[in-house]
Parts: structure tokens; C-alpha cells; sequence
């Protein structure tokens, strides 16, 4: 009992995906609107903990998914993998490029690491493209095997979801944990931090490279699911949405991003044309960093306490994101 | 080789020309403006649409404009008590995205594209386009210009002084908002020519604003964020990077180097630990 009552989070989303199977397992087309849905908030999730927890502002969380797509694939096409290995792959790949970047940069300052991982974004998709003999180039790789007993739609969502709240699971532990303390005094002072003995470059990198691997995972279910891969499946649109979705949300919650990508899911049913998607994300974003800086949640949580009136003017003391 | 570099510093120029807004943003308000490669597509994607002269000015117009937009948010995020530089900065990146989602609904994925001069000048041997000429000496006048009113005005003096110390200017009787949304007006008119010049060199399409937005920002950055001179080599710099990588290895490799650029020189130089180091101010 003490453990669900440590995860609240964890509780919910679990509460969440159990609802999304039994309404959608009947239907295949919902089904697999859910999955993908699932995947993107997996996405989502990843990039509202680099940028909610970590501060790191990252545009590559589609490229980190993309490369253990890509990974997963060819290991399953050229090698001969199974698909447990795969996962493998796809952790560990986008976990060592992110680290690996967050290392390169000397101090990590905010601005440096939004250019830099959007310089990543780029530099991964013109790879995509143009390593024609691994990757295909713009035929992409098709023919990905399933994963041996999930082969359903159905299944897939149950994998999406178990994945899903692990990874919620997971995140709210470190939260929970010295390393995620740490994360949260960085965010706030960087001076503090390193007074307090935190290692400040290695922590905000782990939290990358963790950040990172959570994505490649999102990339692993893509790949196997649809079963063909190409430059266009997973791009720095990807990585827009996502990091959009987790901010409107509420980056500095967990569940920020999964209520941002569900509604956003929901809501995209409505527009009027595919290209106005990037209107209605951007002009969403502009309106939410004025209005309410915390995302939805935040505007929630604060109305919701003010109702309460258990702290009646509690200063936002984390307003700056 | 000759040819290359040359041809590199006139496609530098251009490069130049959109870092100079960068330079300026980051100097006075301390933040990045993602959006200043949608500005340069807005103002194309306008005078493509408008024939002749009037279509130029209406293109900037609409940069301008854009831009203004984005100043205006930006102080309404101070109003609101914002003080993390990262937040304008992801706003700006949600209105660029707005910007090439509208030129998409509107235009649809056709570049915009139109030839200025189909003649090739031949000097000493060297194939040059006019256009490159014109560009160059495009740079040159916006760079002598800037650096002119940077630091022979009354205006550029109060800029300056709001860069330095945005309180103790406001002090000094110096209208600091004003100045900080003109900046930000001043970029997207920069960027706006940009746009302009590449419609008329090599064209661009609704996908191009983030990549014109890190390879400007690759240039303001190599010689360090200071001037606008150093933007203008940075921009050089750039231009023959990428013409060498394009001239001596495959496509794919040209295409990597303005985003390699920029990760090296952000691995390498300590860009933005002045006051922005995540730290309360």
C-alpha cells in the first residue's frame, strides 16, 4: 500500500490506460489511434523531463526517437535480433548520443542546449536521409518482424500502455530520489547546486541520456508496430509536437505531457486541415507560456489550491520554467 | 579552391545578413528569437505573392510585422514577471512554427523562388553570380549602417546602454521597452532582406525557417555574439565552410556542416554563461 501511496502519478496512469483498453479494445481503428497516440506520449513524456525537470530544453526528442527506431530495425532486419535486444539497441543508442552531447558542452547553459540539440534534430534527419546503404535513404527500411506473441493491435496497446506506466513508474521515483532533488535545485540555482556538492554537468547529462533512452523506447513500439521506418516517420515535427504538448501540459509535472498529448490528440480531430496543425500547436504554445506558464496542470493545481485555501498566496516559486 | 571560397563569401553574406538580428537580440535582451528564419520566409513567401516592388515592401512589411509581434509578447512575458530567458525563447519557437504552418496553409509546399540575373559575370577567371555581388554589397551597407548608429547616435548609445544594464537605463530617462521591441522590429526587417535574397539566389521553401535560424545563429556566434563586424566574418566564415564541404564531398556532407559548425562551436566556446547560467538573477 505504502508503495502506490509513494506513486500517486503512477496510480493515475495506470487508472488512465486501464480506461483507454477496455473503451477502445473493440474497435481496431480506435485501437490503433491509442497506440499511436501512446507512442507520441511517450514522447511527450520524455521531453517534459528533460525540459520540465532538467531545464534542458530539448528539440531532438523526435531524432532520439528516430534513432532507436532506426536501431531496433536493422537489428531486427539485418541482424537477426530478437526483439528484446532491440529495446536493448534502442536505449542504449539515443541514451549515448544524448550523454554524449550534454558532455560536449562545456557550462549547459539553457540557450546553448535548446541550439544544440535542435543543430542534433537536424544533423540525425539529414543522416536518415543520406546513409542510403544502412538506412535505406528515403525508401526507408520495410518489412520490420513483429515481436513474436504481440502481433495484434490490441496487443501492441497493452505493450504501449505496460511501457507507459513504467516509464511514469520510473519517472516518479527518480523524482522521488536524490538524483531527482538534485535535477529540481539545479533548475532553480546552479550556483546552489554546486555549493551543495552536486555535480551539476553529470547529473543534467544522465537526465538527458535518461530522457533520451525513454524516447528511443517510443521509437523501439513504433518501428515494430507500423513495421516499415523512413526519414518521414519520425522528424523534428516529432520533436516539436512533443516538446509542445509536454509544456502546455505542464512540463513540471509528470503527467503534464500525457494530458498534453491526449488532449491534443483529441482535440487535432478538429481541424480543418493537416497543414494548420502547426498553427494551432504554436499559437496554442504562445497563449499557454502567457496565460499560464505551468501548463494545464499548473492552472489546475493553482486554482484548485486557491480554492482549498490552504495557501492562500503561495508565490509561484517555480513560475520560471 | 579560389572559386569555392569566394563563392563561399558571397553565400556568406546572406548568412551575415541573419545573423546580425541574433547578435542584436541576444545583446540587449538576452534571449534567442527562433522565429527570425520564419520572419525570412514570411517575407518571402509575401513577395512572391505580390508582383514587382510593391511585393518587396509588403514582403518586409510582413517580417517587420511578425516581428513586432513577437517584441510584443516579449514584454508582455516581462509584465507578467518572467525572467527566464528560456521562455521567450521557446515562445519565439512556437510562433515560428505558427509562421511556417500559415505560409504551408496559404502558399502550400512550393518554393519560392525567382531569378534575379541569368547572366554570369566572369572576373579573373571565376564564374560569379551578380546576385552574390549584390548580396555582398547588401551586408556591407546594413553592417556599415549599424555599426554607424551603434556607436556614433544618441540611439545607439541608449541601446547600448540597455544592453548593459537595462535597469540603470530606465533610470537614465531611457524608454528600455521601446528600445527592446525595436530590436526585435529591427531583426525581422534584417531578417526579412535575408529572406528576400535567398528568394532571389538559391529560393526556400515552408521547411527552411529552423535551418536558417541555426545558420545564422552558427554565424553570430563563431567570432562571438558582440558586433555586428563579427557577425559579418562569422557569416563569411559559415559560407566557405559550407561551399568547401559542398565542393569537395557528396551532398549529404554539405548539408551536415552549418549544423556540425554549430555544434562545434557551442562544445567549444563558452556561449551563454553571462548571466544565463541557469541561475537567479
Amino acid at each position: 500500500m505504502t508503495l502506490l501511496r509513494a506513486h500517486p502519478n503512477t496510480l493515475v496512469a495506470v487508472a488512465l490506460c486501464a480506461c483507454v483498453i477496455l473503451a477502445v479494445r473493440s474497435d481496431p481503428a480506435w485501437t490503433d489511434t491509442a497506440v499511436l497516440t501512446g507512442i507520441d506520449t511517450l514522447i511527450a513524456l520524455s521531453a517534459g523531463l528533460s525540459f520540465g525537470q532538467a531545464g534542458i530544453l530539448s528539440m531532438a526528442q523526435g531524432a532520439f526517437a528516430a534513432l532507436g527506431a532506426y536501431a531496433a530495425a536493422l537489428a531486427a532486419i539485418r541482424l537477426g535480433l530478437p526483439g528484446a535486444a532491440g529495446l536493448a539497441l534502442a536505449l542504449a543508442v539515443p541514451a549515448a548520443i544524448g550523454y554524449a552531447l550534454a558532455r560536449a558542452l562545456i557550462r549547459l547553459s539553457p540557450l546553448a542546449t535548446a541550439l544544440a540539440t535542435l543543430a542534433l534534430g537536424s544533423l540525425v534527419d539529414i543522416v536518415l536521409r543520406g546513409w542510403e546503404s544502412l538506412t535505406g535513404g528515403y525508401i526507408g527500411l520495410a518489412g520490420i518482424p513483429g515481436l513474436g506473441l504481440i502481433n495484434t493491435p490490441l496487443g501492441y496497446l497493452l505493450l504501449v500502455c505496460a511501457m507507459l506506466c513504467i516509464s511514469v513508474f520510473g519517472y516518479e521515483n527518480l523524482m522521488h530520489s536524490r538524483h531527482g532533488r538534485a535535477l529540481n535545485v539545479i533548475r532553480h540555482d546552479r550556483a546552489r547546486a554546486r555549493a551543495d556538492g552536486v555535480d551539476v554537468n553529470a547529473v543534467l547529462s544522465t537526465a538527458l541520456a535518461l530522457s533520451a533512452a525513454m524516447a528511443g523506447s517510443a521509437g523501439w513500439v513504433y518501428a515494430h508496430y507500423i513495421s516499415y521506418l523512413g526519414p518521414d516517420s519520425l522528424t523534428t515535427n516529432t520533436s516539436i509536437a512533443a516538446l509542445l504538448t509536454a509544456v502546455i501540459g505542464g512540463a513540471g509535472y509528470i503527467l503534464g505531457p500525457v494530458f498534453g498529448t491526449v488532449l491534443f490528440e483529441a482535440l487535432q480531430r478538429f481541424l480543418p486541415a493537416q497543414e494548420a496543425q502547426g498553427l494551432f500547436y504554436g499559437g496554442a504554445l504562445v497563449v499557454i507560456l502567457l496565460v499560464a506558464r505551468q501548463g494545464l496542470l499548473g492552472l489546475a493545481a493553482t486554482s484548485w489550491r486557491g480554492r482549498r485555501r490552504l495557501r492562500p498566496v503561495q508565490a509561484p516559486a517555480s513560475a520560471a520554467v | 579552391m579560389l572559386e569555392f571560397v569566394v563563392r563561399g563569401l558571397l553565400l556568406g553574406s546572406v548568412l551575415g545578413i541573419l545573423a546580425l538580428p541574433m547578435g542584436l537580440l541576444f545583446t540587449t535582451v538576452r534571449t534567442i528569437d527562433f522565429a527570425v528564419g520564419a520572419y525570412a520566409l514570411l517575407a518571402a513567401a509575401v513577395a512572391a505573392a505580390v508582383p514587382g516592388l510593391p511585393g518587396l515592401a509588403a514582403g518586409l512589411l510582413c517580417a517587420v510585422g511578425a516581428a513586432g509581434v513577437m517584441g510584443s509578447l516579449y514584454l508582455l512575458l516581462r509584465r507578467f514577471g518572467c525572467e527566464d530567458a528560456i521562455v521567450p525563447a521557446l515562445m519565439s519557437f512556437g510562433l515560428a512554427v505558427a509562421i511556417a504552418s500559415l505560409v504551408l496553409l496559404i502558399w502550400g509546399t512550393q518554393p519560392f523562388l525567382r531569378e534575379g540575373f541569368s547572366t554570369f559575370l566572369s572576373i579573373a577567371g571565376l564564374r560569379i553570380s551578380p546576385q552574390g555581388l549584390v548580396d555582398l554589397a547588401i551586408e556591407l551597407g546594413i553592417v556599415a549602417t549599424l555599426q554607424a548608429v551603434l556607436h556614433r547616435t544618441d540611439l545607439g548609445r541608449m541601446m547600448r546602454a540597455t544592453a548593459a544594464n537595462p535597469a540603470g537605463a530606465a533610470l537614465a530617462a531611457i524608454p528600455v521597452e521601446a528600445l527592446q521591441f525595436a530590436t526585435f522590429a529591427a531583426g525581422g526587417l534584417l531578417a526579412g532582406v535575408a529572406g528576400l535574397l535567398i528568394m532571389y539566389s538559391s529560393g526556400l521553401d515552408f521547411t527552411a525557417p529552423l535551418g536558417l535560424t541555426l545558420s545564422g545563429f552558427g554565424a553570430s556566434i563563431i567570432f562571438g555574439i558582440g558586433s555586428p563586424l563579427r557577425a559579418m566574418l562569422g557569416g563569411f566564415a559559415m559560407g566557405t565552410a559550407e561551399a568547401l564541404g559542398a565542393g569537395y564531398s557528396s551532398g549529404m556532407v554539405a548539408g551536415m556542416v552549418p549544423f556540425a559548425f554549430v555544434l562545434i562551436v557551442l562544445a567549444t566556446t563558452r556561449f551563454g554563461e553571462h548571466g544565463l547560467a541557469g541561475d537567479r538573477l
